[in-house]
């Protein structure tokens, strides 16, 4: 009997030092954390024995979850086998040699598989270096009761804006981000193509915020707070709250994610069923632009795991798991053949609308040192939308400050 | 030599928390070690430092930071000093009200500043309910540059005007009540009572009080990081914040390190003005009370 137990006892021991399975953890932020817990769940269960996947759950806030990752691959050693990664920090990661190329486990069908838009950025100097989750891209929201039809140009939305509220039909035109932040960035981005210009463009060295479509997108930015189109508020607003303010019937447009979309249709919205989405307002003869806001998985260096990390990544960006969690959380997908999903369409009509706005996504500026260039350009941006600074002297200084800061990075090409 | 071994723990304690990494941030501060560099250190010839001193923002974010840390400080220990002189009196109930006074001080910042930014925000924060209703206008309190640092300022004296209170009550404690009795009997009134006896006596506390609270305030990062993240225009911006992006977001560890010693050697230099300012006062003061 002892004998037994001993031998089972051994060679129980034996099995599972055999079958030990690949721990691998990805640390996400926390709503990515939330979302993605039964997709976790259920690649355990089918894997069990083999992989554990673990999601480790961050802060809420993009940059808060950047800190974190930045303050543990600082120490060396890193905690984490892959890291859920924001569009902008692919090229400062790339640099610092954080990442580590996932050429050898993407093929180039499945590369090709991604929807334009998705696509972007999650290359850096060649090498792909992301798989995307999720492609976020900056949307215009309307309201059907109050019009036939979108604004196509800045004018426009002005003109129908000043309308609608001096027959007293909303308080205000336009809610969207002015508070000095990323989102503040993103807003610029979406304006400044719109009127025909350029940010900045990492491979040329060219900066265009002094230039004629800079100063009109800060003039026109800075007009819409002067002419009462949209709140002075705004210029504290993040995405919370100009959702807020548009949920509550508040306001005629929004610039906001795709995520809005769902918050709108809950029951305690005022303008459920009234809304629909299209693309950013341009200026005749130039192409709408939609900031590329896109989540992706990034493999890091010195993952013991490599493989078996991959195979999470698979798995989570599968078609199956991307229908999931577009129509569970409004995650716009990644891949071509779900905007072709006549099922889907016929169930979320708004994703036809998110298939063709994300043809016009535009990545903001592909630099190691993004975070200066953009926090420049939100520190002079926010300076004219309070009225600290004229658009003309915000654009000009923000200029400057934007080459010193490339010079003294040495990224100045 | 056992008095010096005594002390060895704690020298060596002090020499790794203190003097190393401010060894190894003057160090730092003639590298360039940034994601450019692939984050190794390569000496280049003090351009941080060049840098540094016709660094626009970074003399901005000073002032900006002297002018939190003075108008809160005084803020906080004038209201320190008339709340410990009320929790100092014979009240009912004293231990439950002192104790929750200390309340905001035992929160911590970051939920306390969550907390301040929804209660000034603008149109859905009482606040501007308030103004609304009673004034009929508008308060666009964090998105407005001249207003937005002062709503800091309220929300770093209502945290840290308990702490003040606490040590100012502990050194009104150590007052001998007979002085106050004498006092009475001569026909003294509450007010001299208060110029002659307590503010003198309490003085080493209120210096205590001030060191502690200026070193803190000249510090300032989380409040400001979670209330107005630096903005609008930058005009909530304080020194410890600019380094803190300078190393963690802009993985500029090179320019973070000599913004860090640049403030380092000025707030050093400012205490020792103030030391220095102090002994002269005292010796004067001392000389004149020995003639």
């Amino acid at each position: 009997m002892v004998s037994i137990v001993i031998i089972a006892s051994s060679l129980f021991g034996l099995s599972v030092v055999a079958r030990q399975p690949d721990h691998v953890s990805i640390l996400m932020p926390a709503p990515f954390a939330d979302s993605t817990a039964e997709l976790v769940k259920s690649f355990n269960q089918q894997n069990r024995g083999r992989i554990h996947l673990n999601v480790i759950k961050g802060p809420l806030e993009t940059e808060a979850i950047s800190d974190l990752a930045i303050s543990s691959l600082l120490l060396g050693d890193t905690p984490f086998d892959g890291l859920l990664m924001d569009v902008t920090w692919v090229p400062k990661y790339a640099k610092a040699g954080w990442l580590e190329s996932l050429d050898n486990y993407f093929s180039n069908n499945e590369v090709s598989a991604l929807a334009s838009g998705a696509s972007e950025g999650n290359h850096y100097q060649g090498s792909l270096l992301r798989w995307p989750l999720t492609a976020d891209i900056g949307l215009l929201y309307w309201r059907t009761d109050l019009m036939d039809q979108p604004p196509r140009t800045p004018q426009e939305l002005e003109s129908i804006s000043q309308k609608l509220q001096s027959s007293g039909r909303v308080p205000y035109g336009y809610v969207w981000q002015g508070r000095q932040y990323e989102g503040l960035s993103c807003v610029f981005l979406e304006v400044i193509d719109g009127f025909g210009g350029d940010w900045f463009s990492a491979e040329s060295g060219q900066i265009g915020l002094d230039k004629p479509a800079g100063l009109a997108a800060a003039q026109w930015l800075d007009g819409l707070i002067q002419r009462g189109v949209s709140p002075r508020a705004v210029t504290n607003f993040n995405e919370s709250e100009a959702l807020q303010s548009f949920k509550s019937g508040q306001a005629a447009f929004m610039r906001n994610w795709p995520y809005a979309w769902a918050e709108l249709q809950k029951n305690d919205s005022q303008v459920k069923d009234k809304i629909a989405i299209t693309t950013m307002v341009a200026q005749t003869g130039h192409q709408p632009a939609a900031t590329l806001g896109s989540w992706g998985l990034s493999l890091l260096k010195g993952s013991a795991h490599p493989e078996s990390t991959v195979e999470a990544f698979k798995f989570l960006t599968s078609e199956e798991s991307q229908r999931y969690l577009y129509s569970q959380y409004g995650y716009t997908p990644t891949q071509k053949a779900i905007f072709n999903d006549q099922d889907l369409l016929k169930k979320h009509p708004s994703l036809q609308s998110i298939g063709e706005a994300l043809a016009y996504a535009r990545s903001r500026p592909e630099t190691p040192v993004y975070a200066q260039v953009s926090d420049v350009l939100q520190r002079k941006l926010s300076g004219t939308l309070t009225g600290m600074t004229s658009p003309t002297a915000g654009m000009q200084q923000a200029e400057q400050s934007t080459t010193q800061v490339l010079e003294a990075a040495g990224a100045a090409p | 030599m056992p008095l010096l071994i005594l002390l060895l723990p704690s020298l060596i304690l002090l020499i790794a928390v203190f003097a190393l990494p401010l060894f190894r941030y003057g160090w730092l501060s003639f590298h360039a070690d940034s994601v450019m560099t692939g984050l190794v250190a390569i000496p280049n010839q003090g351009a941080n430092w060049q840098r540094f001193i016709h660094d626009a923002r970074y003399w901005q974010d000073l002032i900006q930071t002297l002018r939190f840390a003075f108008v809160s400080v005084t803020a906080e220990i004038v209201l320190g000093l008339i709340i410990a002189l009320i929790l100092n009196q014979p009240l009912r109930m004293r231990a439950l009200i002192r104790s929750s006074s200390l309340i905001p001080w035992a929160l911590p910042t970051t939920v306390m500043a969550l907390g301040w930014r929804w209660i000034f925000n603008t149109p859905y924060g009482p606040i501007d309910r308030l103004m609304q209703s009673g004034l009929g206008q508008s308060l666009n309190a964090l998105g407005e540059p001249s207003i937005a640092w002062i709503t800091t300022v309220y929300a770093d004296i209502w945290k840290t005007t308990p702490f003040v209170a606490l040590i100012l009550l502990a050194g009104l404690q150590t007052i001998p009540s007979d002085l106050y009795e004498a006092a009475k009997l001569e026909g003294a009134s509450s007010w001299i009572c208060l110029r002659r006896i307590t503010i003198p006596l309490l003085l080493p506390y209120l210096g205590l009080a001030l060191m502690f609270r200026l070193a803190q305030a000249f510090g300032v990062f989380d409040l400001v990081q979670v209330m107005t993240g630096g903005g609008p225009a930058s005009s909530t911006e304080s020194i410890a914040l600019y380094a803190y992006w300078n190393a963690l977001r802009f993985l500029d560890f090179g320019y973070s390190a000599t913004i860090m010693i640049g403030s380092f050697l000025f707030l050093s230099s400012l205490i020792l003005i103030a030391w220095l300012v102090i002994t002269v006062a005292r010796n004067r003061a001392a000389g004149v009370y020995a003639k």
